[in-house]
């Protein structure tokens, strides 16, 4: 059963660093979106302590955390694979 | 250049293509007429075979048993099949009931007379001049060899496919326009600017020459 072992580790291994790249570009386009937020709306204050503040909510929002399905999504899709090529 | 440019643009193109008209399934209805085992040494083709059955694939030899179906089309044109595990490695179908189906398909063979016709979901080419075949995948007995099988899985892959290159197409151009661009025109100023004075030193020069000829 040495194979399907395999296959899992260099999935997961695939699936770690689709996750950190995911997760670098995801934070970055949301910065980009804040200071375009600061700019559009023309707050006053301090431009930075507004960024970081959108940055911490948004470390505590779903929509991060949706990113962990880089983790299940292929996992389940080989199981519906299976499931549908052989026991069907 | 531009030549160089646009064969290797469709070569590119042109392996995607194949690659994916290689793995991804397609369904053909055919009527079986046998099925069988034998022995295949595999020499330039290997790259066209799948592997051992799930569970023996550490076994280390140059040729195996491959299970076979023959069958005709409805237009009366010979297909042959193999019949491989794909198991987990690629294409990745984790096909491991290749046992089952040929039992399958030994209770679908029919007669010319009175023809059976199945659908056959399958990938991979029938090449005559390098001894391949397509792996079956599944079958499943139809009424008439006018039935059409719409295609699902390859509508919503390629289409979900398009949308991947689209969004890292779309990102790598932005990225470029707000990146590299304002470098490269940076550099292109420069250079200009470089070639300009080297010209104008060169046109006082020569008006300094013209000076001497009167």
């Amino acid at each position: 059963m040495m194979p399907p072992i395999r296959l899992m580790f260099m999935l997961l291994i695939v699936q770690a660093i689709a996750y950190v790249v995911l997760s670098l570009y995801s934070r970055s386009v949301r910065k980009g979106k804040l200071e375009a937020a600061w700019e559009e709306e023309q707050l006053t204050g301090d431009r930075d302590a507004f960024i970081q503040k959108g940055l911490k909510d948004y470390d505590g929002s779903i929509r991060r955390k949706l990113i962990l399905a880089v983790f299940i999504v292929p996992q389940l899709a080989i199981g519906v694979l299976i499931y549908v090529t052989n026991f069907m | 250049m531009t030549y160089v440019k646009w064969i290797l643009i469709l070569l590119f193109w042109g392996t995607i293509g194949a690659v994916l008209h290689y793995t991804l399934p397609q369904y053909d209805i055919v009527r079986v007429v046998n099925t069988e085992v034998r022995r295949v040494d595999f020499g330039e083709n290997s790259l066209f075979w799948a592997q051992q059955d799930a569970g023996q694939e550490g076994a280390v030899s140059q040729n195996r048993d491959v299970r076979f179906v023959e069958a005709f089309r409805g237009n009366g044109r010979t297909i042959v099949y193999r019949n491989e595990d794909t198991g987990w490695g690629w294409p990745p179908y984790f096909k491991l009931d290749s046992s089952n189906l040929q039992a399958e398909f030994r209770d679908l063979i029919s007669t010319k007379e009175n023809p059976q016709w199945v659908a056959i979901r399958h990938y991979g080419w029938r090449n005559e001049f390098m001894s391949i075949f397509p792996n079956a995948v599944s079958v499943k007995p139809v009424d008439s060899v006018d039935h059409r099988v719409i295609n699902w899985f390859n509508i919503v892959f390629l289409t979900l496919l398009a949308a991947l290159f689209w969004a890292v197409w779309v990102r790598w151009r932005r990225f470029r326009a707000a990146k590299i661009d304002p470098v490269m025109e940076d550099v292109s100023d420069s250079l200009d600017a470089a070639g300009d004075a080297i010209s104008e030193r060169r046109g006082r020069f020569s008006k300094w020459l013209d000076s001497w000829r009167g």
